[in-house]
């Protein structure tokens, strides 16, 4: 598991290999360094599957229909005010980063959910494109789950309000124009990508920063 | 080569539109794959090119060539000089980015900030400028005009710069001197920030020999050392490495060629590769198919062929054809081999090798029975064949003489003639009653084997009442007899489990004669002066038993023989089987031992077995009445204990 396969296509991570708490064990604890090994491999798979989703995406669907011209995708993350390059990154308190992580995350559960349940419902459906999205929706809750245990470890006892961006892309997706849909399906996986290569950046900037004392 | 202004208008409007998607596709499969905003919707279809390759200019229109980031902080866009055509100064190329921040376009394009740094027509955007995630614009001008245009985001368009520092470093070489291993180890490019993680890298690793064309290519690593395996040692090797950010598909530039020097093949080594020897394999397989040949062809000859395959002989038997036997001319078999029989006489002749059962049974009635029965029953028939009575010649003839038999080979049997009654001593007697009631029945004609009925010394066991020297008359009247014999079992005795086969009609059915116990004691039989009478004239050949008296009768034997043998009283008389004890007693006694051989020593028609030694042996219990000195003839195999003894050590 882990690395490239032969056709360069992504292999499942090695999540099975870390270490987990046995099922109802009270006072497990597994180390920081070991959920951010998983956190990092989640998230590294999510952004391949976004990538390969698009491109899938892309290629069927979005050739000579010229969304390309279309207005700049503006993605519904775009409100948090996440770091925006290196510096801004670096000066940022590491729980704050984690928290604009866990932002980030809950504001896709919602459009993960329901890109699924219309790529199902698409004309000749790929399965290619379906079964990213199902195996995105699923990580993507795992991920959400390892952070916040990882931030339960990181900064105990602050439990920030549930603070995420309200996806409002449904009706677009559902729209009888095919043009209209297609466009609105382009942009959110668009997004996901992108939001999923910050998410993973940000993840390995903070195990960098907290487990290996910024010397990986 | 057509030019824009060659063209007609028709054709003008036509390359626009067909310019104008390819165009933007081109744009964003080759450039960065970023999304044009609107406001650039009219600017694709100022796009005007014929023939838009990448790389080329035909028509002299510049364009963005390449925008890359190595390190996910600073990027630049690189572009080419259109041929110029006429009088327009080319200086006057600029280039104008927007990007999106706070969720709103600023609507003014920005001059680039660095045309110097990244090279001559480019455009280099430092880490002020640059901000990751967000979507960027540039178009290039010239004169004011816009001549292309792209959009994209910076982390879509991360190219890392080559790794640097390649070394080698030896790991080991191969026991044959030929092959070594070596490690090569690098450095990520530098201005590459993978210590704090914010790009995180993966290598891939090229080498080839110095004097080939073709790189051989290694799985990508995220490592900066990789071990390269099996490099020959007289050879030369060129080692390269490029990087690419993990997630990305384009790799970076490769890194300078690393050169390889292994240390040159010690003089011991082996200079050639081990290849395999076809041509010695060849001849080989010639050779040894060749020899294969010859030993065929000299085999084919007789003697070679004795040599190499002895012939085993076949089982024969001698003046019968086995065609014979195929055809199931069970007559001419009989008759032939009761011609075999002839020749057994002087075989048996005056020896009295009388069967010595000892019987060791202690519930007289169904042990001996089931005993026997299952001992016997449950060998092969085979076994029991050659247990009980394995002839010495291949005929197949089961003796009478053989009285436990219980399958006989029917095949070849017809032995009960006259001949058969030389091979008495094995004969268990039978029932006194019957032969006694057969006496009287006699309905054949006496069998010419009287005479030699006489000659029957120790055949008999001494048995009380019992023993008969069994008479096996082969010949087919005795058939009649056995019939009758068999008809009259109620008033004297049980018939017996054991049955002996007397004789095996032409027609397959078995004739048995007839066993019984002596229950009544003394049989009526012994009426000496019947027995007398009736020794002269029908001699019972046709049945198989004679009663003691019968047969003393026509033996040179003294009644009193018959008295004291009658005396004794401790033989069981009720079965047929005689207990150790109760013979040796008898044996113990030198006269009637003299006497035992001389006087009809009954046999019993069973032996019991007593042990059984192998497929091939069974020892059977016998009365230990000693042999005088006579070596006793095993023709039917029957062995007793003694004699065993005598034998064995």
């Amino acid at each position: 598991c882990g690395g490239q396969g032969w056709g360069g296509e992504r292999r499942l991570p090695c999540v099975a290999s870390l270490p987990i708490c046995p099922t109802g064990a009270v006072n497990c604890q597994v180390s920081l360094r070991d959920l951010f090994d998983r956190a990092v491999i989640l998230s590294h798979y999510i952004h391949n599957l976004s990538s390969e989703m698009f491109n899938e995406f892309d290629k069927r669907y979005a050739q000579g229909r010229g969304f390309i011209t279309k207005a700049i995708n503006s993605c519904h993350t775009s409100s948090l005010s996440t770091p925006e390059d290196k510096e801004q990154a670096q000066q940022i308190h590491h729980e704050d980063l984690l928290n604009l992580i866990l932002r980030v995350l809950r504001s896709w559960n919602d459009p993960l959910y329901h890109l699924v349940t219309e790529v199902r419902g698409m004309q000749e459906a790929p399965d290619s494109i379906l079964s990213r999205a199902i195996e995105i929706e699923e990580q993507n809750r795992r991920l959400l789950e390892g952070m916040e245990k990882i931030v339960g470890q990181v900064h105990p006892g602050v439990r920030e309000n549930e603070v995420y961006s309200v996806w409002s892309g449904l009706p677009s997706l559902q729209m009888a124009d095919e043009d209209t849909r297609l466009f609105a399906f382009y942009n959110l996986l668009h997004c996901l990508r992108r939001d999923s290569h910050k998410i993973d950046n940000y993840l390995k900037l903070l195990k960098c920063r907290i487990v290996y004392d910024s010397n990986c | 080569m057509r030019t824009w202004r060659t063209m007609s208008e028709p054709w003008r409007k036509c390359f626009r539109m067909l310019l104008a998607e390819s165009l933007t596709n081109r744009l964003d499969k080759g450039i960065g794959g970023g999304a044009t905003p609107a406001i650039l919707g009219r600017a694709s279809q100022s796009l005007q090119r014929v023939n838009p390759g990448p790389g080329t200019n035909p028509s002299g229109k510049p364009q963005f060539t390449k925008c890359r980031s190595p390190e996910l902080e600073t990027f630049s866009c690189h572009w080419t000089e259109g041929v110029h055509h006429g009088v327009k100064n080319p200086g006057s190329i600029q280039l104008f980015y927007i990007r999106r921040s706070t969720q709103e376009w600023t609507q003014e394009w920005k001059e680039c900030p660095d045309y110097v740094s990244a090279g001559e027509n480019s455009c280099y955007f430092n880490s002020s400028y640059t901000s990751i995630w967000i979507p960027y614009c540039i178009k290039l001008t010239s004169n004011g005009d816009t001549v292309d245009q792209k959009c994209f985001s910076v982390e879509e368009i991360v190219q890392p710069d080559p790794p640097i520092g390649l070394n080698w470093t030896l790991l080991n070489i191969s026991l044959t001197g030929i092959h070594a291993d070596i490690q090569v180890r690098w450095e990520p490019p530098p201005n590459a920030d993978v210590q704090k993680g914010w790009i995180v890298l993966e290598y891939e690793l090229q080498y080839k020999e110095v004097n080939e064309s073709q790189w051989k290519m290694m799985d990508p690593v995220l490592s900066t050392s990789v071990p390269v395996y099996s490099l020959r040692l007289d050879k030369e090797y060129e080692v390269r490495v490029r990087s690419r950010q993990r997630n990305s598909e384009k790799y970076g530039e490769f890194s300078e060629v690393l050169y390889v020097a292994l240390p040159q093949m010690s003089p011991f080594a082996c200079e050639e590769d081990f290849q395999f020897p076809w041509f010695l394999i060849i001849i080989f397989g010639i050779f040894g198919l060749t020899m294969i040949l010859f030993l065929f062809i000299f085999s084919k000859q007789q003697r070679i062929k004795m040599l190499i395959l002895p012939p085993v002989p076949v089982p024969k038997i001698k003046g019968i054809d086995s065609d014979l036997l195929k055809e199931g001319k069970l007559e001419e078999v009989n008759t032939i081999l009761a011609i075999h029989d002839n020749y057994k006489p002087e075989f048996y002749n005056d020896d009295s090798w009388v069967e010595f059962i000892e019987l060791d049974i202690d519930d007289p009635d169904e042990k001996t029975e089931g005993s026997d029965t299952d001992r016997l029953l449950s060998n092969d028939h085979e076994k029991s064949l050659n247990i009980l009575g394995a002839k010495d010649d291949d005929s197949g003839r089961t003796s009478c003489y053989e009285p436990d038999i219980l399958e006989t080979d029917f095949n070849a049997s017809d032995v009960c003639d006259g001949t058969s009654e030389v091979a008495q001593p094995q004969r268990l007697k039978g029932e006194i009653d019957l032969l006694c009631l057969d006496q009287k029945n006699q309905s054949n004609s006496p069998s010419t084997d009287t005479a030699p009925n006489t000659q029957q010394p120790g055949v008999i066991l001494a048995k009380e009442n019992k023993p008969r020297p069994l008479l096996i008359s082969g010949t087919e009247s005795t058939h009649q007899a056995a019939h009758p014999q068999l008809s009259n079992p109620s008033s004297l005795a049980n018939i017996d489990f054991y049955a002996q086969v007397s004789d095996i009609t032409p027609a397959g059915s078995v004739v048995l004669s007839p066993g019984q116990k002596n229950k009544a004691g003394i049989a009526p039989c012994d009426m000496p002066p019947e027995v007398v009478s009736l020794c002269q004239a029908n001699f019972i050949m046709d049945n198989a038993y004679f009663c003691e008296a019968d047969a003393k009768k026509c033996i040179t034997v003294a009644p009193h023989v018959e008295a004291e043998s009658r005396g004794e009283p401790s033989f069981n008389q009720e079965d047929i089987y005689i207990t150790t004890e109760s013979l040796t007693t008898v044996a113990g006694q030198p006269g009637t031992a003299e006497r035992a051989p001389s006087s009809e020593i009954p046999v019993p028609d069973y032996t019991s077995i007593h042990i059984v030694q192998s497929p091939r042996g069974l020892v059977l219990n016998a009365t230990a009445l000693p042999l005088p000195d006579k070596e006793f003839l095993s023709s039917c195999g029957y062995v007793s204990t003694d004699q065993l003894n005598k034998i064995l050590p």
